[in-house]
């Protein structure tokens, strides 16, 4: 039996952690949780999940620095990742899309886009 | 009139059949996604957005257009799908697009209401919010800062209104109360949720039983506005 993917959900807001860690669940996935950019790298490194949910304005280092940390393990550098942030700023939009990142969601959001976005990301039909 | 060249964002190659059908003798340059059409096109001009792309929602996309210098003061159209929801295109157009379109649509219709946006301001004008929002029997003005529901005048405080034109911006999506108090109290995180809480329950009395109750709770996590 195939086992559930596995997403990693990296965001310091405890709302939001839990809201996107519920939707991710709903889509079927096993969810890693992460507060800090460090964190979510480090478990990231460990875990090799299938898809990482990242917020941008971390406490520690920006999302998009986690990201190209994430990016330099070799496992890690096709997984999926999803910008997931208040920051719209064409500037940061632009960025994080040529990080490669598979989505760029803006908070607040609509459940049934992340629930897809996810969906799509980790192939659950 | 002739459209002026159009830079298509979306990934759906029946969207892309409609928009070049309808523009044609205009010039398409067709983007398959977001990161495509903010590395090809620079602003200002006239841009077509599909409300689903691979990378980003349509509706992010063009509230994100719409806060950038350079394209500020770009035609934004945004193609929603069925079916059509007047609450979600009104969304849209409070997120800064000019002009919504649910498909499938008629090609000339889509043609002559493009033609007449632009002969009215051209591609460069400067968006025009509407001065009244209608949502069924709600009615918002956020020039006077008034609103009504059947006409009749509800009597909301400063940052009641506030909270509504949020809710209002951002249907359909989950709230969290930190982020509530960031945006709408201006206030860091370590103000009390609590006073979200009973702020919005004095919202919810101000708009009264069937308006009230569009403003749900998500357990735990926030708030979210519906419809």
């Amino acid at each position: 039996m195939k086992s559930r993917p596995k997403v990693l959900v990296v965001d310091d807001e405890p709302d939001y952690l839990r809201i996107a860690a519920r939707i991710a669940a709903k889509a079927g996935c096993a969810v890693l949780t992460a507060p800090t950019a460090l964190e979510g790298v480090a478990l990231a490194c460990a875990e090799r999940p299938d898809m990482i949910l990242l917020d941008v304005g971390l406490p520690d280092i920006s999302g998009f620095e986690a990201a190209r940390r994430m990016r330099k393990d070799p496992a890690l550098a096709a997984v999926p990742i999803i910008f997931f942030t208040v920051r719209s700023e064409l500037d940061m939009v632009t960025e994080g899309l040529k990080l490669g990142a598979a989505g760029y969601v803006l908070k607040p959001f609509d459940p049934d886009e992340l629930l897809r976005r996810i969906k799509a990301a980790v192939s659950v039909p | 009139m002739t459209v002026p060249p159009v830079y298509c964002a979306t990934a759906d190659s029946a969207v892309e059949a409609f928009v070049r059908a309808s523009l044609k003798g205009s010039r398409v340059t067709v983007c398959r996604s977001a990161a495509e059409l903010l590395k090809a096109w620079k602003g200002p001009g006239l841009a077509v957005i599909d409300s689903v792309l691979p990378d980003m929602g349509g509706r992010d996309l063009v509230a994100v257009l719409r806060g950038a210098p350079r394209t500020a003061r770009s035609t934004l159209v945004l193609l929603g799908r069925g079916p059509h929801s007047p609450a979600a295109a009104a969304a849209c157009f409070d997120n800064g697009a000019d002009e919504y379109f649910t498909l499938p649509a008629d090609p000339r219709l889509f043609r002559a209401r493009l033609l007449n946006l632009l002969a009215r301001g051209g591609a460069c004008a400067a968006p025009q919010k509407p001065a009244e929002y209608a949502f069924g029997a709600l009615r918002v003005s956020p020039e006077a800062r008034t609103a009504s529901i059947k006409g009749a005048p509800l009597r909301l405080t400063a940052l009641e209104f506030d909270l509504l034109m949020y809710f209002l911006r951002n249907q359909g999506r989950v709230v969290s109360r930190s982020v509530l108090l960031e945006q709408v109290w201006r206030l860091d995180c370590a103000a009390s949720a609590r006073a979200v809480d009973k702020r919005i329950e004095a919202l919810r009395a101000g708009l009264g039983r069937s308006y009230g109750a569009k403003i749900r709770t998500v357990f735990g996590l926030g708030y979210i506005f519906k419809l």
